[in-house]
């Protein structure tokens, strides 16, 4: 870091960013205010990041991309020789090697899917670019954005709200059952712009839906923050499912935040998908769950090189008989650090929590930190964790190897199995990708 | 085809073997008897090639070849396999899985043909081709981890076959259906090595066709023919130790 950037440039620089988007979208004025309002919150708001110093961000915000990425990527060809081999390696499709290259970008995979979800829209289901959703929903649109966070939160909520660009805007109408997974990518790779996209997801009453967004390969970056925001609500006896699926290049740090409501007897099931060896990953969604509803966080973990990950995950059971699991399995190699710190919270009689974490350390130099915690309010609530750290067992190890399989594959069929019963809702075409990513890694070829 | 010669093991700091001897030839049946802590386990577990047990003198050798500093994959390549006294769970790890990938592996067969061949021995075994979805032994009571262990041993077919102690903790049933399964695995032409306490599980075996090696402290004490396991049945150890004056 050479030269010392102000508060006063990075805001200045975001105010920009706020004229070229509002203008890019085409977006109503309302919209434009909420960033503005960000703007003037950034100042002041806190800045606790355990990894990013507030000089950093300030940074970052300066100069959102990378070097070293190829500027112009117009076809597969002109990605690094070491990403194609990878991508070879792993035998991804045309479609994903495309969006991976950015070349898919959110136009063009609404295009593949739009024929499609015409039909859908028809029913009840609209996937739109938030964007979009901005100028064709304007009324739900404000009703679900930005109410479960506070801008002035942190700098990075208001750097995010100031400067979110791309995302999801699901609505799923009432009674609709969706009986496909729907899967959606959502980068905006041309653009200068930070990596900052809003997703919103609207579940009516006794709905259906899963939502896989991202993919199991790496994707080339340009940027080396990754802020994204979900905001999830889930109304009454509405049963939904997403599954984030990402797989960071060893330079970003990414800090999603993620929300969501779940009403009564709703139950909705967020199962996060980590394969890479990113810089650092930080985040610490939250959910609050009403009367018999349920939430489930799944955490899925592959650590790699120096990568960072802080896991948190509150769920606050606020309604009769809610329930809440937080669950995860992590793989942590070379030199990766992971921690978990979930926390339930149980505000009304007869709910149900538990923290669950497992952990297979795969190098000495890795390390695993738990912290479960658990609140109670009440005095009839059943809240409980359990928490295992180890490494892989000799004689599981020597069991199959003595069946012929050497070292190499029977170490990545234990970390295959270790992970395995936590994918258990993942369909089966990325199943398959991410069992060659875990085997890949094992065998130290990513 | 096995030669253990003048073997002396250490684990964990601990002399286990001191100075065996021991030759099996194509499709011979062998039997070590023993008390607890005699070494029979260790035995096993050296010639599979476990990790943690050191041969510190002596060598093994396989068709001539020696093994002695050989991984436990690579012993198996060659032909031998152990079923475990206690095989261990492998989480997330399905039977069908990790069956067809040994079959690949060490057969060389394609999938599907490896996923039918499985398939149709499991139900010699007594396993429904549901079962065949459940994790490795996750869950599994004595007597489903032992004939999952024969199940192996009939699809792999090895040249030797070492069974540590395929009795214990196995209900009457299975006990049957396992003692069959030696029996025909002999009769294929597989050498066998069994380590028992019991002279029940070879109730299908040819009494006059096999060797019995007593281990004692580390050391075979005493071989002989079948005759052995019915005495030792009938009055234990002890007298065969007076004789050989330990």
């Amino acid at each position: 870091m050479t030269e010392t950037i102000t508060i006063k440039d990075a805001k200045a620089i975001i105010e920009n960013q706020i004229e070229e988007l509002s203008k890019r979208n085409r977006e109503p004025e309302w919209m434009t205010r909420i960033r503005y309002r960000a703007l003037e919150a950034f100042e002041k708001a806190p800045h606790r990041d355990p990894v990013i110093s507030e000089e950093e961000l300030l940074h970052f915000i300066a100069k959102p991309e990378i070097e070293g990425v190829p500027e112009h990527i117009e076809s597969i060809d002109d990605l690094p020789p070491e990403m194609k081999a990878l991508l070879d390696r792993l035998g991804i499709s045309e479609v994903e090697q495309k969006y991976i290259a950015g070349l898919a970008v959110q136009t063009d995979t609404g295009v593949i899917y739009n024929e499609f979800l015409k039909e859908w829209e028809k029913k009840g289901l609209t996937v739109l670019p938030t964007e979009e959703a901005v100028r064709r929903y304007p009324d739900v649109v404000k009703e679900h954005f930005l109410k479960l966070f506070r801008v002035d939160e942190s700098k990075l909520t208001a750097y995010h709200t100031a400067v979110w660009n791309g995302g999801i805007f699901l609505h799923v109408k009432e009674g609709l059952k969706v009986p496909f997974p729907l899967h959606l990518f959502f980068l905006i790779q041309e653009s200068a712009l930070a990596q900052a996209p809003h997703i919103i997801i609207v579940a009516e009453k006794n709905t259906e839906f899963h939502l896989i967004e991202g993919c199991t390969a790496p994707i080339l970056l340009k940027h080396s923050l990754h802020l994204d925001m979900t905001e999830a609500y889930f109304h009454e006896g509405a049963k939904g499912q997403l599954t984030v699926l990402q797989n960071w290049p060893e330079y970003v740090h990414t800090r999603p935040m993620t929300r969501a409501k779940i009403g009564k007897g709703a139950r909705f099931i967020n199962t996060t998908v980590t394969l890479g060896s990113g810089k650092s990953n930080i985040g610490d969604p939250r959910y609050w769950v009403d009367e018999n509803g349920y939430v489930e966080l799944n955490g899925i973990l592959l650590g790699q090189k120096d990568f960072y990950v802080d896991l948190g995950g509150r769920m606050y059971l606020q309604g009769k008989g809610a329930g809440g699991i937080n669950a995860s399995k992590a793989v942590i190699m070379d030199e990766s650090t992971v921690i978990t710190r979930g926390i339930i919270q149980a505000e009304a009689e007869k709910t149900r929590g538990h923290i669950s974490c497992d952990a297979l350390l795969m190098s000495d130099k890795a390390t695993m930190e738990t912290y479960p915690g658990l609140i109670s309010k009440v005095d009839d609530a059943q809240l409980s964790h359990e928490a295992a750290i180890g490494k892989i067992r000799e004689e599981e190890l020597f069991y199959l190897m003595s069946r012929g399989l050497d070292e190499e594959k029977a170490t990545q069929l234990i970390v295959k199995g270790f992970l395995e019963p936590m994918l258990k809702d993942i369909p089966m075409e990325f199943l398959v990708e991410i069992r060659k990513i875990i085997e890949l890694a094992v065998s130290g070829g990513m | 085809m096995l030669k253990v010669e003048n073997l002396h093991v250490n684990v964990e700091d601990k002399d286990i073997l001191r100075g065996v001897d021991l030759e099996i030839n194509e499709g011979e049946f062998h039997v070590v008897m023993g008390p607890n802590g005699s070494g029979k386990s260790t035995l096993a577990l050296t010639v599979a090639g476990h990790p943690r047990y050191e041969v510190t003198r002596g060598r093994i050798t396989f068709d001539g070849e020696d093994i002695t500093e050989l991984g436990p994959d690579e012993r198996a390549k060659k032909g031998i396999l152990l079923a475990f006294q206690v095989p261990p769970e492998v989480e997330g790890v399905k039977i069908i899985e990790f069956l067809q990938q040994v079959l690949v592996e060490l057969k060389g067969l394609d999938p599907v043909e490896a996923y039918d061949l499985i398939v149709k021995k499991a139900g010699e075994l007594w396993f429904k081709e549901e079962d065949l979805h459940r994790y490795v032994n996750v869950g599994f009571s004595g007597g489903e981890r032992k004939r999952l262990e024969l199940l192996q041993a009939v699809l792999i077919g090895p040249k030797l076959l070492i069974l540590d102690e395929p009795d214990s903790g196995v209900d009457v049933d299975s006990l049957s259906v396992i003692s069959r399964k030696i029996e025909e695995l002999h009769r294929k032409g597989t050498a066998i090595l069994l380590i028992t306490h019991y002279g029940r599980i070879l109730e299908h075996i040819d009494k006059g066709d096999i060797r019995v090696h007593v281990m004692k402290d580390g050391r075979i004490v005493r071989t002989g023919g079948g005759e052995l396991v019915e005495r030792i049945d009938r009055e234990g150890f002890g007298g065969i130790f007076e004789e050989v004056g330990e």
